[in-house]
């Protein structure tokens, strides 16, 4: 700015000379600030992320085990083939797949509802939006401790509830549709107020000039939401949905906890299996594979996401 | 189209009165133009009229018929604000039509109705393109295009203006009042440009301190301000005002050693006997530069010319006051300055309103 | 007469949106008043049924986290404020650490274009989409090899792994809310980028370091399945300690329950002092250009 400001003076070409040293020093002042910034951040990812994946890539062609690092045999992609003919991983897949749209679906919907009302100013607001933030704040497994332990089918408050209401105790756990459900109402209650906190805020940063012009414009309740509140905070939204989507898909904490994937293995998601055929039974080639997999899943996912959020800016 | 009609009408804002008990009968097709400085309660009587503020107390009529309990979107109003106020997601079509889809219009005649106004405010480049990528100015054009499309009974217009580029503003007012009188539909236009209601407005409805001090004609306003704010707010440069004292033979001005003695004759005969302090009131344009007698030999201060306008400073007392001499005769070097007499305005200097010959009688 | 009818719909529409509202509040807060209320329930209390509300309080829970009183040196108990000790260590070093690389890419990203920038953007978010379990499989073998298995160290630079590309699109999205003019006047006026930078820019996102912080802290101080994985003895945090808690007498509900509640105190408090900031920094400067 300075520069061109300063060029524009005929009478000047010292100073002329002067700026364009200056320019070209803030330039490369500016590159070097682009480098030092960003370095730390791009070191530690690369480090942290290049090596795992590299490894897991090229461990996924071995049969091979961590245990016995010495025995290593190539097999191609047998450990794929294998992988993707096995209908158990089907059935992992499967399950994941049911978790997640379960979750999904709850929590943007509740996430939604609530976040409406807690944009508008009422007393004591904050009290009540820090409270409804809690579930949130604990860690996983305590979130799944705390569910399996109310939801035990002897001693567990909810079937207390559920049988003084007059109906039959449940065993939440032991069968594998209530414990689907299960799981997913402990993800909800977890990650529900996630949903509410980007929610307001989406809906907090909507002009109340906005609002007034719709009024004015004879827009009734529902029509404002629909056509102004949601649309608006779309971008917003968006973005909370592809993490809910995501770390719902790659769920494994809460699982550990609260059914430990069973009964049998009908509660493992594709997270657990691969911690479990790497750590339990540490069969670290197929693991690699199915890690692989995951991974291409949940890239290619998250790519086509963003990509749309990022056409979704462009337009205003 | 519709009568709007304010009685007594006051908004509370806890202990903060915005309103204050101001009633007004704004006729069918009427512009009626609110000035006053900023936080006069202009604003504030507009929301409420719209609907978007409720009355503390006092009534809102349309067309007789009480409105207080109606919302926004249920009097038959449309509103352009101040700061843009378009759906940002949605085109500018969309945004114009947004009104009537919101009301359910059947399809045939959102279209016929979009034409309408796109031919009036020729937007038909613009309808596809969002509001992002036009300037300011267009953006208030699309408001407008949006609030006039539904034929409101009423048109509420917040400083819809003075957000845009000086340049742009004067063809938009000229526009603007074109386009009222073209559709007939009754105005009220919230402004602090007094400009723009001296020009646009059939009344001027000027406010200060949450109170209506003065509705008139914008003519009237200017010649017959109703008390020394009007005087002041209304013109440009604004009017001087000098403290006048009686002493033998004449009228002193302000703090300092001259008197209107030569003006003697020219003043008006109760103001030089009246027997309550007075200031005097007098627009730039109304003081001329002189070298003739029957100038007042007050020193001038500084002189600048743009075109056939010389604008000048002189100083009474420790006081600065200004004019505009229009006249530019090479004679009139200026060695001091003359009163018009015609435009002469007195007021009380207790309380600030205008004496005329039938008050001091 | 329409008028009426409206304004019914309108108390009716109120009253299902208040009652929907209390049914959530229910299922939001009835379990964290159980956890509370079990963090103080004893053995003989916890399994009553129907369940107890009001019982003499037991501390052993949170004597065992604490590791003071008569609960410390049970079984069960032993280690458990050790891993606390651990979770504040690694959780507010890596949170730290993260915040201030994020700070420092977020700006970056703000201000200059670069090439690559989407591309490093879009990489830096896939991280925090990264399944953990996929790139533990190998974490374990890279750390055994450069000494980080079990240790502090090791689990702080997980820490940053795993909060840093959050941390770096919420501080763009802060940045992204300071006007560019802010180091333009700056740098007419003489002064360096870094200065503008430093003492300018800094200061007007302080309530987003605060808020990028606070989220980051909650996922460090909750973090699991790479504590659970990369720590056996000595590095093992609280969440990873308790998942563990349910040894050769059963699991220890009384304690698991206390450890719920001392785990999210601090994060409670972090929470309510930066809760306005936190709103605002959530739209990620999405919304930032209207």
């Amino acid at each position: 700015m300075a520069g061109t400001a300063n060029s524009l003076n005929p009478e000047s070409q010292a100073a002329a000379h002067a700026a364009r040293q200056t320019e070209l020093r803030k330039r490369s002042s500016g590159r070097l600030m682009i480098f030092g910034f960003l370095s730390p951040t791009l070191a530690i990812l690369l480090f942290m992320v290049a090596y795992p994946i590299f490894s897991l890539i090229y461990y996924s062609f071995f049969n091979f085990s961590a245990l016995r690092q010495a025995t290593m045999k190539p097999v191609g992609f047998n450990n794929y083939k294998f992988l993707l003919s096995d209908p158990d991983l089907w059935e992992r897949f499967i399950f994941t797949g049911k978790f997640v749209f379960i979750c999904v679906t709850l929590q943007m919907l509740i996430g939604i509802f609530v976040g409406y009302q807690m944009q508008k100013n009422f007393r004591g607001r904050d009290v009540i939006f820090t409270l409804l933030m809690m579930p949130m704040m604990l860690s996983p497994v305590v979130v799944g401790f705390l569910w399996r332990y109310m939801l035990n089918s002897e001693w567990g408050v909810i079937n207390f509830l559920v049988s003084s209401a007059g109906f039959a105790k449940v065993d939440w756990l032991g069968q594998t549709n209530p414990a689907l459900w299960a799981a997913a109402a402990a993800d909800t209650w977890m990650w529900t107020p996630f949903i509410v906190l980007l929610a307001t805020a989406a809906f907090r940063g909507i002009p109340e000039t906005i609002y007034e012009a719709a009024e004015v414009d004879g827009a009734s309740p529902a029509y404002r939401f629909f056509r102004i509140t949601l649309p608006m905070s779309a971008p917003v939204l968006f973005i909370a949905l592809i993490l809910r989507l995501i770390d719902s898909f790659k769920q494994y904490d809460l699982f550990v906890a609260l059914t430990g994937g069973g009964p049998g293995s009908s509660t493992e998601t594709v997270s657990f299996s691969v911690a479990k055929t790497a750590f339990s039974y540490f069969y670290t080639g197929e693991a690699s594979a199915l890690a692989v997999i995951l991974l291409v899943i949940i890239i290619g996912l998250s790519m086509i996401l963003v990509r749309h959020l990022t056409k979704m800016g462009e337009k205003y | 189209m519709a009568e709007i009609t304010l009685k007594n009408l006051s908004v509370r804002f806890g202990a903060f009165n915005a309103v204050d008990d101001v009633s007004l009968t704004v006729k069918n097709g009427e512009f009626v133009v609110y000035l006053g400085p900023s936080g006069c309660g202009k604003t504030t009587t507009l929301r409420c009229i719209a609907g978007l503020v409720k009355a503390s107390s006092g009534d809102v009529l349309f067309d007789g018929v009480r409105v207080n309990e109606l919302s926004a979107s249920e009097r038959n109003i449309a509103m352009v604000f101040q700061f843009v106020s378009l759906y940002p997601h949605l085109s500018i079509k969309e945004n114009i039509v947004f009104p009537l889809k919101a009301r359910g219009v059947a399809k045939a005649q959102i279209a016929r109705k979009l034409d309408w106004v796109t031919e009036i405010f020729k937007l038909g480049d613009e309808l596809a393109r969002y509001p992002s990528a036009l300037p300011p100015g267009a953006r208030q054009k699309v408001a407008l295009a949006r609030a006039v499309i539904r034929e409101p009974a009423v048109l509420l217009l917040d400083e819809p203006l003075s957000a845009i580029d000086e340049q742009f503003r004067e063809e938009m007012r000229w526009e603007l009042g074109h386009l009222q009188r073209q559709l007939g539909v009754t105005t009220i236009y919230v402004t602090h440009d007094q400009r723009e209601a001296m020009s646009l407005a059939d009344r001027i409805v000027l406010m200060n301190n949450s109170r209506i001090v003065q509705v008139s004609e914008p003519d009237r306003m200017f010649f017959e301000p109703i008390d020394v704010f009007a005087g002041q707010f209304i013109g440009s440069p604004s009017m001087n005002l000098i403290d006048l004292a009686p002493v033998e033979g004449g009228l002193k001005l302000g703090d300092g050693d001259v008197t209107l003695t030569a003006l003697r004759d020219r003043l008006p005969a109760w103001a030089l006997s009246s027997k309550r302090p007075l200031k005097l009131g007098v627009r730039p344009l109304n003081v001329h530069l002189t070298d003739d007698a029957d100038g007042v030999a007050i020193p001038v201060d500084d002189v600048f010319s743009v075109g056939r306008e010389r604008f000048f400073s002189f100083r009474i007392g420790d006081t600065i006051h200004q004019g505009v001499d229009k006249r530019r005769s090479p004679s009139s070097s200026g060695g001091s300055v003359h009163f018009d007499p015609a435009g002469l305005l007195f007021f009380d200097a207790a309380t600030g309103r205008r004496v005329d010959a039938e008050v001091a009688a | 007469m329409t008028h009426s009818k409206t304004s019914s719909i309108d108390l009716a529409t109120r009253w299902l949106v208040l009652g929907l509202l209390a049914l959530y509040t229910v299922y939001n807060v009835g379990p964290i008043f159980w956890l509370l209320l079990s963090s103080f329930k004893g053995r003989m209390d916890f399994f009553t049924m129907p369940p107890k509300l009001f019982f003499t309080p037991d501390l052993s829970g949170y004597q065992a986290v604490f590791g003071v009183g008569a609960a410390k040196d049970s079984a069960s108990a032993v280690g458990v404020f050790d891993s606390l000790v651990n979770s504040v260590i690694v959780s507010v070093a890596g949170t730290s650490l993260a915040v201030f690389f994020g700070t420092l890419a977020g700006y970056v990203c703000s201000r200059f274009n670069f090439i690559g920038k989407g591309d490093f953007m879009f990489f830096v978010l896939s991280t925090r989409m990264l399944p953990p379990v996929a790139v533990l499989v190998f974490y374990h073998l890279m750390f055994a090899r450069l000494g980080l298995a079990d240790t502090r160290t090791g689990l702080v630079l997980v820490s940053i792994f795993a909060n840093v590309g959050l941390a770096t699109w919420i501080m763009k999205g802060f940045f992204d809310g300071v006007p560019k003019e802010v180091e333009q006047i700056a740098i007419v006026n003489g002064y360096t980028r870094m200065y503008a930078f430093l003492k300018l820019v800094l200061p007007m996102v302080k309530g987003g370091i605060a808020a990028t912080a606070g989220f980051c802290f909650i996922f460090a101080w909750n973090e699991f399945a790479f504590a659970s994985i990369l720590t056996t003895t000595q590095a093992k945090t609280l969440p990873v300690k308790i998942s563990a808690a349910s040894g050769a007498t059963g699991i220890e509900w009384t304690q698991i329950c206390a450890a719920g509640v001392v785990l999210i105190i601090p994060v409670l408090i972090f929470f309510y002092l930066i809760r306005k900031h936190l709103l605002m920094g959530m739209t990620f400067g999405v919304l930032g250009r209207r």
